[in-house]
């Protein structure tokens, strides 16, 4: 799976350590999420998503699928 | 990949270096009979205290990288606590089986000695698994935990065949938890040499 999480973090002008303390997770999962080497649950997804006020779809996306 | 801010102190390499110098010492001078069995058990008691300061320097780096959380620090104080009773329990044990004549439910006895901290450490792995809220970690812990089971399995089985048909020594079924350990470790830094 493919994410812009980097992208919308950057938009934000957020550090990985910012939005994991705004996640609740460690700054290496954001790490690990972002580069694509860990999907993330469903609930945390729906976190994300809430955090950057964007619908799930915005932010994650299928492999083959345009960013 | 940001940066990640130095830490303040020696990091825990030097402290893992000091501790096996440290224990290899005390072997040579056991192994010598430079020392009394007494002695070097005192001593390395002693010598468990230098994993304090190498947990804590882990501890510290662990911070200084975001992945460092109070779950954590609880499993790291639970482990040196039961790996300190391990060796004091296993010390004793032995000490008594080598100066008395025992039998029965006193051997049963001191057997637990050793094992019950042993069994403190396997519910100190499953607090943290069941304690650890970044689901990112948890996945990290448990597969580096299979893999590492895997390994015991492999090479316990291995070994079973290569004992049975007398090419290798018995060996005790207690090693499971060292290699699983060892194995543990194994485990992660490939998974870190692998970009997981």
């Amino acid at each position: 799976m493919n994410n812009r999480l980097k992208v919308l973090r950057a938009e934000q002008g957020w550090s990985q350590q910012d939005l994991a303390d705004r996640l609740g997770v460690s700054r290496q999962s954001v790490n690990a999420i972002e580069t694509g080497r860990y999907d993330p649950s469903l609930p945390l997804a729906f976190t994300i998503a809430e955090v950057f006020g964007l619908p799930i779809e915005a932010i994650f996306l299928k492999d083959g699928d345009p960013q | 990949m940001e940066t990640v801010a130095p830490t303040a102190g020696r990091g825990p390499g030097f402290w893992a270096g000091l501790y096996c110098a440290s224990v290899a010492i005390l072997a040579a001078l056991r192994i010598t009979d430079a020392i009394t069995a007494p002695v070097g058990l005192i001593l390395f008691v002693g010598t468990m205290a230098l994993l304090i300061p190498l947990v804590r320097s882990a501890e510290r780096r662990g911070a200084a990288k975001g992945c460092m959380n109070p779950v954590i620090v609880r499993y790291n104080r639970r482990i040196l606590t039961a790996s300190m009773g391990y060796v004091l329990g296993l010390g004793i044990a032995i000490a008594l089986w080598n100066t008395y004549d025992l039998t029965g439910p006193v051997v049963f006895a001191i057997a637990l000695l050793p094992t019950l901290p042993t069994f403190a450490m396997i519910w100190a792995m499953g607090r943290y698994l069941v304690e650890e809220q970044d689901e990112y970690l948890r996945y990290r812990t448990v597969r580096a935990a299979i893999i590492s089971l895997g390994l015991v399995l492999a090479i316990g089985i291995f070994w079973g065949f290569l004992e049975m048909f007398e090419l290798v020594p018995h060996i005790w079924a207690w090693w499971v938890l060292p290699v699983w350990s060892v194995g543990l470790g194994v485990a992660q830094m490939w998974m870190k040499v692998r970009g997981e």
